[in-house]
């Protein structure tokens, strides 16, 4: 039962933060709120008993990756004029629309689907050993793949971000 | 309990959201933070699967680890182009950044 109420205040508290993301008129607490909203799936990942993952959500989500668009923000900020800038382009009561109808069709498909008798009524609980198991036993070529990725993506950023001579 | 359901309509609530931010807005660090939204709420579909279905089957929490270490990628690929293209333009708006438009 109080694992009910708790679900429901993180999941109010994701649905607030992600709203806040998105219709916010300040690019600054856009980032900030998507920090609640990232550190709220982290508890959702508790919740499904999966705590490597809410781990890693926490650390590389709502630490590393916050950090790194807050510091974008701050590099690309007009902010000198003063003139609050329209954060909304022409399109966004279509965009609203698109939201909305995409929200329906999936919460339908949801409620609609009559889901196999196999599936439990609460979460199996997924230990840290069972994870790294299927990660590096099963899965252990995209791991490598994945590594390779992340060695191509940094020096790709360090190539696009860097003042070259002449600039 | 918390059932399967609710996670599904929590993930399509807040994948909505991100849809709507990446449509709406100008910003391009914005549509990149919506975009991350809608990551985030694809994970947590992956991650309720497998936590409610077969314990032995646990791919999707896997999955989910690979779509954060993707994620992170593109975070630092997309904030690069974004300051090269301030860089450039002096601007991060998307809608302003229309010289290959015909």
């Amino acid at each position: 039962m109080a694992t009910e109420v708790l679900w429901w205040i993180f999941a109010t508290a994701i649905v607030a933060a992600s709203a806040g993301v998105v219709l916010s008129r300040s690019i600054i607490h856009s980032a900030i709120f998507l920090i609640g909203s990232l550190a709220g799936v982290g508890a959702m990942y508790v919740f499904l008993t999966v705590e490597f993952l809410a781990l890693v959500q926490f650390l590389i989500y709502g630490g590393a990756v916050t950090v790194l668009i807050l510091l974008a923000l701050m590099l690309t900020r007009m902010g000198v004029s003063g003139l609050p800038e329209k954060v909304n382009g022409p399109q966004a009561p279509f965009a609203a629309f698109v939201g909305v109808a995409l929200l329906s069709i999936l919460v339908y498909a949801a409620a609609a689907t009559t889901w196999p008798n196999n599936i439990s009524d609460k979460p199996f609980p997924i230990s840290i050993e069972t994870i790294s198991e299927k990660l590096f036993v099963d899965y252990g070529a995209p791991f490598v793949i994945a590594s390779v990725l992340l060695l191509v993506a940094l020096v790709g950023a360090i190539i696009l971000a860097r003042q070259e001579e002449g600039e | 309990m918390v059932p399967l359901e609710n996670y599904l309509v929590l993930s399509a609530i807040v994948f909505s959201l991100g849809v709507y931010g990446v449509l709406a807005r100008r910003n391009a660090v914005l549509i990149l933070m919506s975009v991350e939204l809608m990551l985030n709420a694809v994970s947590l579909n992956f991650v309720a699967f497998a936590a409610y279905l077969d314990p032995n089957r646990i791919t999707g929490a896997i999955f989910a680890i690979f779509v954060i270490t993707v994620a992170a990628a593109e975070v630092g690929l997309a904030l690069a182009i974004v300051i090269r293209l301030f860089r450039n333009r002096s601007t991060s708006n998307v809608d302003e950044a229309a010289i290959m438009k015909w």
